[in-house]
């Protein structure tokens, strides 16, 4: 869980995807109720319907306040959804009319109100954020002790600890805008009755609203909302890729115990975090003696994790016996800068026996600072669970013990005295080895007593006369208590790494497992037989296929309840954990999971147990975690090898087309060669001495359309490498002005060639290529035996070669004379694959030369190449 | 009777063609249409004077039993597609005598049969004198004669002309040039033979900016023209 660097671009560019998507969400922060949010948020909404957007009210608690109730005239108020509970009748916002409306902006008043039971979402602010996720913006209002980070904080100074909150994380994004009033104005509008409070609450309310309490809760607002714009204008600019944030270095790490005190100490280490623009980590250490917690401890624990992770923190749980150092080896891991744990406050002699992490951990700590975070009492009341075996454990101890008392008894004649106390030590070891802790504490004593009341004069009492006894008595004592203390820490903490090693045994057999699988089914067959196996759960994998749920890997529950395929649906398109046990759609049977990847959601692990447990033990979450993304790293890898399949088809199917151009060129010209070489053979006189020239001239023609698109399929593959060589243009002219006389009898081109024309790089093949299209082209649009000139010469640092006619010259739209299958204007009349220009652009450009085209003065066409020139290497002698 | 042309083409059409052309011209021939039927005939003595050899062969790859063409004394001559410039350099090393890119014209292809069956007919009597068009060069006197005028040439300039003129009429690739002339180690250095050919040119030609004695053949070599 320990963020690498290039998964946070990664999370960079999901987020901004998303926020691009993404609705806005205005939240109007009041320091105490009556400040006028609603108010105000009416306000700016009637300008932004003024401004013309489509702005629905869906929630806007007047309460009877005749001003607030004018301002709300103007707008379209969506009805709300009627709920009766508990034969009370309920209204709250509908959330699916508002969806399906979609307007571009929603009223939402009160984000942290709690939803009547058997809502969607048990939260306000989960509706506001399927809003939001629909690409709809939202204006709200809260309060500042509805803030989750500065709850036991306002609670603190107020004594009213409110029950509804909004994690920050919420409202990271939003825009806040601070409704100040001055606190003096305040309690005047409060004498004036302008505030409403409810009947019940009114006097713990009112307690509220002193000048000095109104004066913090409002200090509080504004440093939350101008902390918030802080830490937007930081995330733009991560966002944007100036990586402004973290740039502090700092990273906290936070040790999580359970309990309120634990969420206390997680609360204030998210405040740290913030402070510092610091991310943080979460870390729970799972010891021998936390192994022993009882199980609502754990789910406290899985709680404030929850907590953690909601508000923030990278979670992570390690294993290991000394929980102080194991916390400080994980801070120097994860180069934290810092520490925050929590330390209760307990007697000095608590201490002493069971030691204190927080104190641990600030003696390992050395140069990483180390916050402690007091807790109360209260905070951290022991919570201990019945547990049904250790009665047990404790009678099978004392009855061991008794019988060793018993049997050393009947053979006290023959035994060395000096041997009892030993041969006593026996069951304690045993019971220690094989029983509860306490248990092995019991035998102990039990085995002192024994041993003072059956075999310590004088006999049967429990009290002891001869010094030496009583030496003995205290030493079998103190052996028998530390054998089983240390039998016992023995035994639990194999018990630990056995557990680790099981885990991690277990986690690497399916990461093999999934590995080695290369189909779809198969895949999410095996991950829901094996983390059926592991988790003692049933499971499922879901994807979206057409739009539908589809489940894969579980046949006996291939037909999802409607509400199971909602939550299941909203983990797939959400990105979310949904269902059971979780803040969406909780009344599902099962619990579903995102498979998250670079590439998208995968699908969506579902998990179901069929008692009323939690789907999930606390203490299997880290597990699941680890599945869960095994599984969709299985799934990632199939895509990608699928993809990688497809990948190859299209080069296969490339080079089949290369292959079949190459047949078909070869084909083709074999053919024209002997129909090319037939008419030739043919003499041009007599009855058909006009058809054998028009077989001849159009054959030709053929030919030439052929190279031509064998050209073009050659630039397309992009397969034209120039073979660099000096050329003489002398040369190249030349030889394409025999090329023509044999192609083109009777053509009048005429090349004029500077005799200082220096050698140059260039491919000369190419060039030729160029030139016969260019002298083509130029033929193409000049009347019969008109002339075309072919001229080189340098000019500023460049070989300037022309090809000039004497046709019509350009057309006045010259624009794409140089694509494919251009023709000028007329040029279906004269014929020509449309190619030629196109092939000498693309050519002059590889050869890092450049042609334009114009109008030669006294008429015609003007085609230039430009091509760099070269310092020619000098020969030895010339 | 030993016949003056070996066809060796897959095409029926194409030798049929070719057949045609030598019949007008009155010229004995045999054709093949495989590598294997190619050099089977080839060495039934007395084996034929010229091979006209198509490269894509069924059986074999035509530039594989050029050598031993050549070795049995035949002038080869390749036919060849216009932009397969290194097949050409390739068959030109391999020992062939010329080439003709098709789509062929049957009266250049005649020319280029009646050349190479000329020098079979009569290899020049006096080995150390060279003749080609407007002139000749005389290596025991070292005298370049020009439309009837003697011409002074630098050493290297003469032993470029001497080189050219080995085969008259015959394309001599650009490495082979370069080895003879400069040596093997500089068989790379094409612009030595660029700049060597334009002195060369603009003492011989009557207007080197249009060349008619030394030819190029972009991207294989030069040919001395004989007539």
């Amino acid at each position: 869980m320990n963020e690498a660097l290039p998964q946070r671009d990664a999370d960079r560019f999901l987020r901004m995807a998303r926020a691009e998507q993404q609705g806005k969400l205005t939240v109007y922060l009041g320091a105490a109720p009556g400040v006028g949010k609603t108010y105000r948020m009416l306000q700016e909404a009637a300008r932004r319907k003024a401004e013309g957007e489509d702005v629905v009210v869906g929630v806007a608690e007047t309460h009877g306040r005749g001003e607030t109730e004018a301002l709300l005239a103007p707008f379209e108020i969506l009805p709300r959804r009627p709920v009766e509970h508990q034969r009370h009748r309920l209204e709250e916002f509908d959330l699916d009319a508002a969806l399906a409306r979609r307007p571009s902006l929603v009223l939402v008043d009160e984000l942290a109100h709690t939803n009547a039971p058997g809502s969607r979402h048990p939260k306000r602010w989960q509706d506001v954020a399927e809003l939001l996720a629909e690409g709809i913006d939202v204006a709200s209002t809260v309060n500042i002790q509805h803030i989750e980070s500065l709850n036991d904080l306002i609670a603190g100074f107020t004594h009213i600890r409110v029950r509804e909150t909004i994690p920050d994380s919420f409202l990271e994004d939003a825009e806040l805008i601070v409704v100040d009033l001055p606190p003096e104005a305040l309690i005047e509008r409060l004498r004036a009755g302008k505030v409403y409070l409810p009947d019940t609450a009114g006097r713990a309310l009112a307690n509220f609203f002193t000048p000095n309490k109104l004066a913090a809760l409002r200090e509080l607002a504004l440093r939350f909302a101008a902390h918030n714009v802080d830490r937007r204008l930081s995330s733009q600019l991560e966002l944007s890729g100036e990586r402004a944030d973290f740039v502090s270095g700092e990273r906290l790490m936070v040790a999580v115990s359970p309990g309120r005190g634990g969420a206390r100490v997680v609360r204030q280490a998210k405040r740290m975090a913030d402070l510092l623009h610091a991310p943080w980590t979460a870390v729970v250490v799972e010891s021998a003696s936390a192994r022993g917690v009882a199980g609502s401890q754990r789910e406290q624990l899985a709680d404030n994790l929850a907590l953690a992770s909601s508000l923030g923190a990278s979670l992570m749980t390690v294993a290991a016996q000394d929980v102080g150092q194991a916390l400080v080896e994980q801070a120097r891991e994860l180069r934290a800068s810092q520490i925050v744990i929590g330390k209760s406050r307990r007697s000095r002699w608590f201490e002493w026996r069971h030691g204190s992490v927080a104190q641990d951990v600030i003696r390992h700590a050395r140069s990483i600072p180390v916050h402690v975070v007091p807790l109360d009492e209260a905070d951290e009341k022991p919570v201990r669970a019945y547990d049904p075996y250790s009665q047990r454990d404790n009678a099978i101890a004392f009855l061991a013990v008794a019988a060793v008392v018993g049997v050393l008894y009947l053979l006290k004649p023959w035994i060395a005295p000096g041997a009892i106390d030993l041969l006593l030590l026996f069951p304690v070891v045993i019971a220690s080895m094989f029983l509860r802790m306490r248990a092995g504490l019991w035998a102990a004593l039990w085995a002192a007593l024994g041993y003072n009341f059956f075999f310590i004069e004088p006999l049967y009492t429990l009290s002891i006369h001869s010094p030496a006894d009583l030496v003995t008595f205290i030493v079998l004592a103190t052996v028998a208590g530390v054998i089983g203390g240390l039998a016992g820490k023995v035994r639990r903490q194999a018990e630990t790494s056995a557990g680790v090693a099981r885990l991690n045994a277990s986690l690497a057999r399916f990461a093999g497992l999934m590995g080695a699988l290369s189909d779809r089914d198969e895949t999410a067959r095996v991950a829901c037989r094996e983390i059926g196996n592991l988790l003692d759960v049933q499971a499922m994998i879901v994807s979206l296929e057409d739009g539908a749920v589809v489940v894969r890997g579980n046949e006996d529950f291939a037909q999802l309840e409607m509400v199971d395929e909602t939550a299941a649906r909203w983990a797939l398109e959400h990105g979310q954990t949904a269902g059971r046990d979780t803040g969406t759609l909780a009344s599902a049977d099962w619990q579903f999971h995102p498979l998250k990847t670079a590439l998208g959601i995968m699908g969506a692990l579902g998990v179901a147990r069929s008692t009323n447990e939690r789907v999930i033990r606390p203490d299997d979450a880290t597990l699941l975690a680890s599945l869960v993304d095994q599984t969709a790293l299985a799934h990632e890898r199939l895509v990608l090898e699928a993809e990688a399949r497809q990948v190859d088809g299209l080069r296969e199917r490339d080079r089949l087309r290369g292959a079949l151009l190459g047949s078909i060129a070869h084909d083709l010209r074999t053919p024209l060669t002997a129909v090319i070489a037939a008419t030739e053979a043919i003499p041009a006189e007599g009855t058909f001495a006009d058809e054998v020239r028009i077989a001849r001239s159009e054959t030709r023609r053929l030919q030439r359309f052929l190279n031509d698109l064998l050209e073009a399929s050659r630039i397309e593959d992009g397969s034209i490498e120039p073979k660099w060589e000096s050329v003489d243009m002398t040369d190249i002219i030349h030889a394409v002005l025999r090329d023509l006389r044999q192609d083109r009898p009777g053509s009048r081109v005429t090349a004029s060639i500077d005799a200082d024309c220096p050698l140059i790089e260039s491919d000369p093949l190419l060039l030729r290529h160029v030139f016969i299209n260019l002298i083509d082209n130029a033929l193409k649009f000049s009347p019969p035996h008109s002339r075309v000139d072919v001229e080189a010469f340098v000019q500023n640092d460049a070989l300037l070669c022309r090809v000039s006619d004497r046709g019509p010259g350009l057309p006045a739209d010259q624009h794409g004379m140089f694509d494919r299958f251009h023709r000028l204007e007329g040029g279906d009349r004269v014929g020509g694959s449309g190619l030629g220009l196109w092939i000498a652009k693309n050519f002059v450009a590889a050869l890092r030369g450049r042609i334009v085209a114009s109008n030669r003065e006294g008429g015609g066409a003007l085609f230039e190449i430009a091509l760099p020139l070269t310092e020619a290497a000098r020969p030895d002698q010339p | 009777m030993r016949k003056d042309v070996l066809i060796i083409d897959d095409e029926p059409a194409i030798r049929r063609l070719l057949i045609g052309a030598l019949e007008r011209n009155a010229l004995s021939h045999v054709e093949a249409g495989t590598a294997g039927e190619a050099l089977r005939l080839a060495t039934i003595e007395p084996c034929p004077l010229v091979a006209l050899l198509d490269l894509g062969l069924p059986d074999r790859d035509g530039l594989e039993i050029l050598p031993q063409l050549a070795a049995l004394g035949i002038a080869v001559i390749v036919l060849t597609a216009r932009d397969a410039t290194d097949e050409k350099v390739a068959a030109l090393d391999l020992g062939a005598d010329d080439f003709v890119t098709k789509p062929f014209d049957s009266e250049e292809l005649l020319a280029r049969i009646r050349s190479a069956l000329r020098r079979k007919a009569g290899p020049q009597a006096d080995s150390a004198k060279r003749q080609f068009l407007d002139g000749s060069i005389d290596r025991n006197t070292h005298r370049v004669t020009i439309r009837g005028q003697q011409v002074g040439l630098t050493p290297r300039e003469f032993n470029l002309l001497w080189a050219l003129s080995d085969r008259p009429g015959r394309v001599i690739t650009h490495d082979r040039l370069l080895e003879e002339v400069w040596g093997p180690a500089h068989r790379q250095d094409l612009d030595y033979l660029r700049v060597a050919v334009r002195a060369l040119r603009r003492k011989i030609e009557q207007d080197p900016t249009h060349p008619r004695l030394i030819i190029n053949e972009p991207g294989i070599g030069y040919r001395i023209t004989v007539s």
